[in-house]
């Protein structure tokens, strides 16, 4: 199950008891003799003679993956040392070049973690692709029992299917011994399809010792009807829901501790730094806030965009809801030197929507009005009734849409200004699904240099 | 509770006084903590792997008497204790800790030693024996022999449940005592959640004492990784010239239980104490063990070989040059001064206990 024949042929030699190199094949001589060494010395190239040494003391077969250094560059050796009477019998494979320097910790276990961050569920084989490991949860998910397929060939559980050029990327994976993906397949005993990806595990002398793999659940082509019916087009693109509770809970806690340290490092709360170094940490902390932001939006992103997305009905009082979100962004604005004027106290505009969900459409618009503000400028937000809805005004003093882009900043990914720092192009989309979900809208207009004007929209609620 | 100007000087002067307490408590703890010799320290990764397993064990238990606490609560007509019960304050982990009751030894022998056989396992490098031969657990779950196929199937089912406490799935898979004392606790922790009174802490009372009978009854020693692979142990029941090869190939396919649970049959010994002493990085006992087997200088080296790679504590260099001696242990005298350990447990305890309050 290796892939030798793509390689060098493994070179062969002899060293003797007392560690000298009695024969090499060329390719090992040529290595030990850069090394400065000579046929009848002792061996040069320290790896080498380590490996050897410990073979003859344990009396046993010994492999080992070493790195030995050739010239510039650096060599990926497999050696097999066996103790034989005369000595130690050498057999070397691999014969890579690699870069001179490359992350040195386990390489297998990281691509083994990034396969698994995004999957349903998990499986690991041996070798001999008999399934050593199923997640629990996998037969629970599907209605089998994983009792029955555990030690059991993969394709026992796994109806293996060819991708759209005819092809089976687990062989490819087999016969290179590398990460394959999108491997097609079906559960035998559900019929349920699925997508495979697997990195494979080898042992100390390179050889396949089987698959670390994860499982996608591909989601039936039925019932994807757009249950929103609004004019915002169903994305084709949509996060399966696994995969966004995942990367919400893989990277919030990696990420929050990143900001928080580098918060502590700004901050200088554990002794003094040159201030460059602090300023840096600053940058990192929000670099971090800014993918924290994505993580949220992504996730955002995923609830609205299900079929079964709802909102709730309640009875909310917009005025309050704007004094509260403008209160909220009261910091960053004075930090960016934007004043906010804000409904007056004793301003009611009551509405239905969801109180949640309002509050979070209001700190976007106002975030967006305060973040494209002049220093020194204002935001004004305003709470009105317009017929039968209910409606807020936020206002800036920025530097104004242009009436082509006023349809495109709704669209997913999409920036008011591409230009201009912050911002994942998520917001306004997400602000403006959920606007629509509770039955109002957002409407924007603007003419370039006279400022942007939003207007939230959502049914007013009668007394 | 006091809100005045004097109840706050009060607080302030409380505080002070028991910030003074604390100072001295956090110097003692660093004292100690210098002290410490190297080997009896957690590095951080155990630190983490323990704290990770206690938390997800704690979790565990707590989510499966809030359940069905709520259930009963609910159906007993008290809605807002079973919302109480699930509001998660105070935190349950906290509180456990806070009382000082994690702190159980048996409780923290059994981490601890989960947690290092774990990082041990994790860390064994794949030697399959034949590659294109299937792994030996997998051999054995198709054994013709139901008993043997059963009981390796039951070890494959542990190892993944194992894990997959540690991914996040909630299984409590404690020796029956401990889970018993966990459960005890949780449940009583949980009562502090709901500020009842009368009649309805006595309803209170009763659900959580009924809920933790309940996912007593429930729990199932025999399915725990540990038995589960004693079992298959006793169900192969290798002769002592098949024993080598399990032996190796059980490390080799990175099951370190079921090479714990092989060697512990063979010896006469339970997984516990078994899992001791191949987890003991002061390896003489397991030495003693591989030749009371009669295990040849190959295979002691091939075992030694695999442990000093998966475990930094061991150094290879001090094996090789131990191994003529290891081999040259006659197995008879070798099984002589293991003799001790097969007695039971609880008599050994007792023994060195008394030897200990004698010296005292």
């Amino acid at each position: 199950m290796t892939n030798d024949e793509t390689e060098v042929a493994p070179v062969r030699g002899l060293i003797d008891l007392q560690g000298r190199l009695i024969e090499a094949d060329p390719r090992l001589e040529t290595l030990n003799n850069r090394a400065g060494g000579a046929i009848g010395q002792i061996v040069a190239v320290p790896q080498i003679l380590a490996v050897s040494r410990l073979a003859q003391r344990l009396g046993i077969l010994i492999s080992r993956a070493v790195v030995a250094a050739e010239g510039d560059g650096d060599l990926d050796l497999w050696i097999k040392a066996d103790p034989v009477p005369a000595g130690v019998r050498l057999e070397i494979s691999g014969w890579r070049s690699r870069a001179a320097w490359q992350p040195g910790t386990g390489d297998v276990e990281r691509a083994g973690d990034f396969v698994r961050s995004t999957a349903d569920w998990l499986w690991e084989t041996d070798a001999a692709l008999r399934l050593t490991f199923l997640s629990t949860s996998a037969g629970a998910l599907h209605g089998f029992d994983t009792a029955d397929m555990l030690g059991q060939p993969l394709t026992g559980l796994f109806a293996l299917g060819e991708d759209s050029a005819g092809t089976f990327p687990i062989l490819g994976g087999l016969a290179m011994r590398e990460r394959f993906e999108d491997q097609r397949a079906t559960l035998r005993p559900t019929g349920q399809a699925v997508r495979l990806t697997a990195t494979p595990r080898t042992d100390r002398s390179g050889v396949f010792a089987g698959f670390i793999g994860a499982v996608h659940v591909v989601a039936s082509e039925t019932g994807n009807a757009d249950a929103l019916e609004t004019p915002v087009k169903p994305s084709a693109e949509a996060l399966p829901g696994a995969f966004a509770q995942r990367l919400d809970a893989a990277l919030r806690t990696p990420l929050g501790r990143i900001i928080a340290n580098a918060d502590s490092i700004n901050a200088q709360s554990e002794g003094p730094l040159r201030q460059d170094y602090a300023d840096y940490a600053a940058d990192i902390a929000n670099a971090g806030r800014h993918l924290m932001g994505l993580v949220d939006d992504l996730v955002d992103l995923q609830a609205i965009e299900r079929p079964d997305f709802a909102v709730a009905a309640e009875a909310i009082d917009l005025a309050e809801l704007a004094r509260r979100a403008a209160g909220l962004l009261t910091v960053r604005a004075s930090g960016a030197g934007v004043r906010i004027d804000r409904p007056a106290l004793d301003e009611v505009l009551p509405a239905t929507g969801e109180y949640r969900r309002a509050l979070q459409v209001l700190v976007n618009l106002i975030g967006n009005a305060v973040r494209y503000s002049p220093q020194g400028g204002m935001v004004w937000i305003r709470a009105e009734r317009d017929g039968d809805m209910a409606a807020v005004i936020v206002a800036d003093q920025g530097k104004g849409i242009a009436a082509e882009d006023q349809v495109r900043i709704f669209d997913k990914f999409e920036r008011v200004d591409v230009d201009e720092p912050g911002g994942n192009g998520l917001g306004l989309y997400i602000a403006c699904r959920l606007a629509r979900a509770m039955g109002g809208n957002i409407v924007v207009d603007s003419a370039p240099g006279q400022g942007a004007r939003f207007v939230f929209t959502l049914p007013y609620r009668g007394t | 509770m006091d809100d005045g100007a004097l109840g706050g000087a009060g607080l302030l002067i409380a505080r002070a006084t028991a910030a003074d307490a604390r100072c001295e408590q956090r110097l003692n703890a660093a004292i100690d903590d210098f002290f410490l010799p190297d080997d009896a320290r957690l590095d951080d990764r155990m630190r983490n792997g323990i704290a990770a397993s206690l938390a997800a064990l704690v979790a565990g238990i707590e989510r499966a008497l809030v359940q069905h606490a709520g259930r009963l609560l609910v159906a007993r007509g008290e809605p807002e204790l079973a919302i109480a019960l699930a509001n998660g304050r105070p935190a349950m982990l906290d509180r456990l800790v806070g009382a000082g009751l994690l702190r159980d030894t048996d409780l923290m022998r059994e981490l601890i030693a989960r947690v290092r056989q774990d990082t041990i396992g994790d860390a064994l490098a794949p030697a399959p024996t034949d590659p294109n031969a299937p792994s030996l657990l997998a051999r054995l779950a198709n054994s013709p022999e139901p008993g043997v196929a059963q009981a390796a199937t039951r070890l494959f089912i542990a190892e993944s449940r194992r894990r997959g406490v540690i991914d996040g799935a909630m299984h409590t898979d404690l020796p029956a005592e401990l889970h018993h004392r966990l459960v005890w606790w949780s449940a009583a922790a949980l009562r502090e959640r709901c500020t009842a009174s009368g009649p309805a802490a006595a309803l209170l009372d009763r659900a959580l004492a009924e809920t933790a009978l309940h996912t007593l009854s429930a729990h199932d020693e025999g399915r725990r990784l540990e038995a589960a692979a004693m079992l298959l142990a006793s169900a192969v029941e290798a002769l002592p010239h098949e024993l080598p090869a399990v032996m190796t190939e059980a490390l080799g396919d990175r099951r370190i239980a079921m090479f714990i649970a092989f060697l512990s049959h063979a010896v006469g010994i339970g997984f516990e104490q078994g899992r001791d002493i191949v987890c003991d990085p002061d390896a003489e006992r397991l030495w003693l063990a591989l030749r009371a087997l009669d295990l040849d200088r190959a295979t002691i080296a091939r075992i030694g070989l695999a442990l000093c790679d998966a475990d930094p504590r061991r150094d290879i260099e001090t094996f090789a040059d131990a191994l003529d001696d290891i081999a040259a242990v006659p197995p008879d005298r070798a099984r002589t001064a293991l003799a001790p350990l097969k007695l039971h447990p609880d008599y050994r305890a007792a023994v060195s206990a008394l030897t200990r309050g004698t010296k005292a």
